[in-house]
């Protein structure tokens, strides 16, 4: 199977081309980029085919492409892809508005492509243990979610990540849709209603997106559950953030700790010092693998277009209910 | 100087907590007065004071009256203290509505004497060290405060707890410490928003909020309340994020013992949970001992009944907020 990189303005293009490589029968074909600079330094860095134009990378008739483009450039690539006929690994979130998401959804079924949402915590081993407890029902009915995924500032690695225009929002766009994809995934169910405060305590200075935000979320089946996306982690901080949920139920509660798994070193060595070092399992590996695997048996990936759609509108839903100061109702979800 | 002669009121968990406060103070212990004198018998025995059953009784031979009470009694006998020139130490919340709390800070002024609200929180070492490191300057400007305070459903004779009337349910009990540090550190809430859950089914009883505050000066809270794990659990946390650093705590990481027991010696569970810090002084004794400090100096208080006030005001905005599903000003309530 051959498949393509489309640009490397993600930080995650650098783990999912290496993960690329150790998967065997994928041949990785290089990937695009048409910023000159970003393109040179990663071919020489990953040692891997740079195409300046995406149309050169899809002219190799891929079977796949990964797009790890910024978030407002998602729809352009997805296009490009699957008229080119390539399935689609697409990063989240997967667009800066619903109007273009669609759009992209409408491309892969006309050209019959598949569309995957890069949602790794779904294959974090981590969480998986957790969703089964669940499943088996050891902590009785669920009634309550609280989850926090933290980071320092992703702007100081990829500036883009805080300009509104090709990011669509600061720390809610960034860090909305990792918990809520894993709270519709463990309920089987759809948020009904958002409310959300936003802000930009932490750098006011130097961004004009949101840094800050705290949201509470309402399920079609009653639960309710927080998010904490906020870039609240200092540069100090051992580690980029981290990945965290408690559930409680009518018969008991339970904490994960997605990255609990990491050694503490001390070491002048490191960019930073004490750093946490994960030693666990990759969830990025485990998702390029299901995806490959997807392709492979030409079905339906394991997180589709609806899973990255609907993250979507929720990051989308927190923006309004901030600017409201009231909570947002969120209609039935398009036909689809 | 003529120690002042202290009486408390309720032979509880929190009667308990203060009476061992009280013996590290100058302060005479006289009585301890209860529903009933038998109930008042046993805290009173082990004190080597008079039990009482009434409470004017116990009035009539104090300077000081400590009210670990259930909430809905605070207002009536704080205003009767007031009128009887006591001193009152009463449990929080201070009330269980505004109207009433204000009335017992009005009592205690018209009649000239002091009130203290056990906020006790603010009296935990490490919740101290958090607010001198923010006042300090060392986070800069506070941004994202996140504050966990999550126990078990109380059980057996400290039911009244989970009866809204007599207590004020989770929110007004419990929640109530965390939204008066989160206002002790990030000043005047303009607005919150709460989701809830009660269970009262006996097999799965559960208590549990999520309030998110925002306050005036633009910073926001998370504050996560609970009477929702398995008998025993007590977890407490907090995480305060500013734009110069960030500090970290709970309480999972710093038990500095950890007690693994064989089954036949199971540990025993309290009927409340209570908070616990392995130090020199438990931070009842702390606060006890700060409060008679400043009644025989006649100095002002660490945290006044209008902060504890200023709490219940949050609070209440909360419930409101769990109730009605919308987010609530504090101008509201």
């Amino acid at each position: 199977m051959r498949i393509g990189i489309m640009s490397f303005a993600h930080l995650h293009a650098e783990s999912y081309i290496h993960n690329l490589k150790s998967i065997v029968g994928v041949e990785v074909i290089g990937f695009s980029d048409t910023d000159p600079v970003r393109g040179d330094r990663a071919s020489r860095e990953y040692e891997s085919r740079w195409f300046p134009e995406h149309e050169a990378l899809l002219a190799e008739r891929p079977d796949a492409v990964l797009i790890c483009s910024e978030n407002a450039n998602h729809r352009e690539l997805v296009e490009l892809a699957a008229a080119a006929g390539a399935h689609v690994l697409c990063e989240k979130p997967i667009e800066v508005s619903c109007e273009s998401a669609r759009a992209m959804r409408e491309a892969c079924d006309r050209a019959g492509v598949h569309f995957m949402t890069a949602f790794p915590m779904r294959f974090d081993i981590n969480i998986r243990a957790a969703r089964e407890v669940m499943a088996r029902g050891e902590l009785g009915e669920v009634y309550a979610i609280n989850g926090v995924n933290h980071s320092e500032n992703p702007y100081r690695h990829r500036a883009w990540f805080a300009q509104k225009a090709l990011a669509g929002g600061g720390a809610v766009m960034d860090h909305t849709v990792h918990l809520l994809d894993l709270y519709r995934w463990f309920l089987g169910s759809e948020v009904v209603e958002v409310y959300a405060e936003v802000g930009n305590p932490f750098y006011p200075d130097e961004i004009d997106v949101d840094s800050a935000g705290l949201v509470t979320l309402t399920f079609a089946t009653g639960v309710f559950a927080s998010i904490d996306c906020s870039w609240s982690r200092p540069t100090s901080y051992p580690r980029f953030g981290h990945l965290k949920m408690e559930l409680f139920g009518d018969r008991g509660a339970l904490s994960v700790d997605a990255f609990a798994q990491h050694l503490r070193v001390w070491s002048g060595a490191l960019e930073r010092t004490p750093s946490w070092i994960g030693w666990g399992d990759n969830p990025d590996l485990a998702m390029i693998k299901a995806f490959v695997a997807s392709v492979h048996e030409d079905r339906e990936p394991p997180v589709t277009w609806r899973d990255g759609y609907e993250a979507l509108r929720v990051a989308l839903a927190c923006y309004q209910s901030a600017e409201r100061g009231e909570p947002v109702a969120l209609g039935s979800p398009p036909e689809g | 100087m003529t120690a002042l002669r202290v009486g408390i009121v309720g032979a509880g968990t929190m009667g308990k907590a203060h009476a061992v406060g009280w013996s590290a103070t100058g302060a005479e212990v006289v009585g301890v007065a209860a529903r009933s004198q038998d109930a008042a018998a046993p805290l009173a025995l082990s004190l080597g004071v008079e039990a009482f059953g009434s409470y004017d009784e116990l009035l009539s031979t104090v300077d000081i009256v400590d009210l670990c009470v259930p909430t809905d009694l605070h207002c009536d006998m704080t205003v009767r203290a007031a009128a009887a020139a006591r001193h009152v130490v009463c449990e929080k919340p201070i009330a269980l509505s505004v109207e009433d709390g204000q009335a017992m800070i009005d009592a205690c002024e018209a009649a000239g004497v002091r009130l203290f609200v056990a906020m006790v929180v603010r009296f935990f070492p490490q919740y101290r060290a958090a607010r001198e490191a923010v006042a300090a300057g060392q986070l800069g400007e506070l941004g994202v405060m996140r504050l966990k305070r999550v126990a078990y459903q109380p059980i057996g004779d400290a039911g009244w707890f989970i009866d809204e009337a007599r207590s004020g349910g989770m929110i007004l009990d419990l929640m109530i410490h965390d939204l008066d540090y989160a206002r002790w550190l990030g000043g005047e809430v303009e607005r919150v928003f709460a989701r809830s859950l009660r269970s009262r089914d006996p097999g799965a009883p559960a208590d549990y909020a999520l309030a998110t505050l925002r306050f005036r000066g633009g910073a926001m809270a998370q504050v996560e309340g609970g009477w929702s794990y398995p008998p025993g659990v007590f977890r407490t946390a907090f995480d305060l994020a500013g734009s110069g650093g960030l500090i970290e705590w709970d309480s999972d990481s710093s038990e500095s013992t950890h007690r693994r027991l064989m089954p036949e010696k199971p540990e025993g569970v309290g009927r409340v949970g209570v908070p616990l810090t392995v130090a020199a002084e438990d931070p009842y004794t702390t606060e006890i001992r700060h409060v008679y400090d400043a009644l025989i100096h006649d100095r002002p208080f660490d945290v006044s009944a209008e902060d504890a006030l200023a709490a219940l005001r949050i609070a209440l905005a909360v419930r409101t907020s769990a109730r009605e599903g919308r987010a609530v000003t504090l101008e509201e309530v």
